[in-house]
């Protein structure tokens, strides 16, 4: 069956994506590891700093909508056009009579 | 042999876990199940980010201790407090795939009225079947 094989193929392919990213992780620092370099490089400025910076005790919400207040931006940008888009596929179907848009 | 297996276990999770979302993605045929393993494949990818910033000990979440203004954070160590970057990124993650999932399901309920079906192959066929009719005529 053709359906069968595309499925072993997308099987073998998940698997070998597998294995490699599971080998991949023979690099990584262990979990929870207070030195490992995405501990010990950038966030211990962000942890020292935010407060006496932006006047916010909670760093993430300090960092979301102060440090990197314009991806915020972007993001309710991303939500709007998603929810513009949503309104519009959506709004289509009910000014069309029903059956109209059959092949 | 059981410290590295402790060391790496929840990378593999997260592995396994995508696994199962990239091959919902790529063998399932019903358009919803598709959907389904792209929310298993992000939120795998969100899990790793968020277990990358966690540190082992007395650590806490970046939240700090004092009034905010200067007073009482005199004692900031970096070992006490999580790793707060990750968890604004997946903030923003998070975000976008809520809209993907959207902007998706909203448009499997066009393709829904369109076709009577969410099966990929039947949508195969029907359009097969209208391609070869306009042909004809």
């Amino acid at each position: 069956m053709i359906k069968n094989w595309f499925k072993l193929i997308s099987l073998i392919a998940v698997t070998m994506t597998g294995a490699l990213l599971i080998y991949g992780t023979h690099d990584m620092p262990a979990w929870g590891d207070p030195n490992s370099p995405a501990n010990s490089h950038v966030s211990p400025r962000y942890i020292l700093e935010a407060t006496q910076k932006t006047a916010t005790p909670n760093i993430v919400s300090a960092v979301l909508a102060d440090y990197r207040s314009y991806d915020t931006l972007g993001e309710s940008a991303v939500i709007f056009t998603a929810s513009i888009s949503c309104l519009f596929l959506l709004r289509r179907i009910r000014g069309r009579k029903e059956g109209e848009g059959k092949i | 042999m059981l410290e590295y297996i402790l060391a790496k276990y929840n990378f593999w999770i997260y592995v396994i876990l995508m696994m199962i979302g990239l091959y919902a993605m790529m063998g399932k045929r019903n358009l919803v199940k598709k959907l389904i393993g792209m929310n298993i494949f992000q939120t795998s990818i969100i899990l790793f980010f968020v277990s990358i910033g966690v540190k082992a000990g007395d650590a806490t979440v970046p939240i700090l201790k004092g009034d905010g203004h200067g007073h009482g954070e005199h004692l900031i160590q970096v070992a006490d407090y999580l790793n707060p970057l990750p968890h604004v990124l997946m903030l923003t993650a998070i975000v976008v795939s809520i809209a993907t999932t959207g902007v998706a399901l909203a448009t499997l309920i066009l393709i829904y009225k369109r076709y009577n079906t969410l099966e990929e192959d039947e949508i195969m066929a029907i359009r097969k079947d209208a391609s070869s009719y306009k042909t004809q005529r």
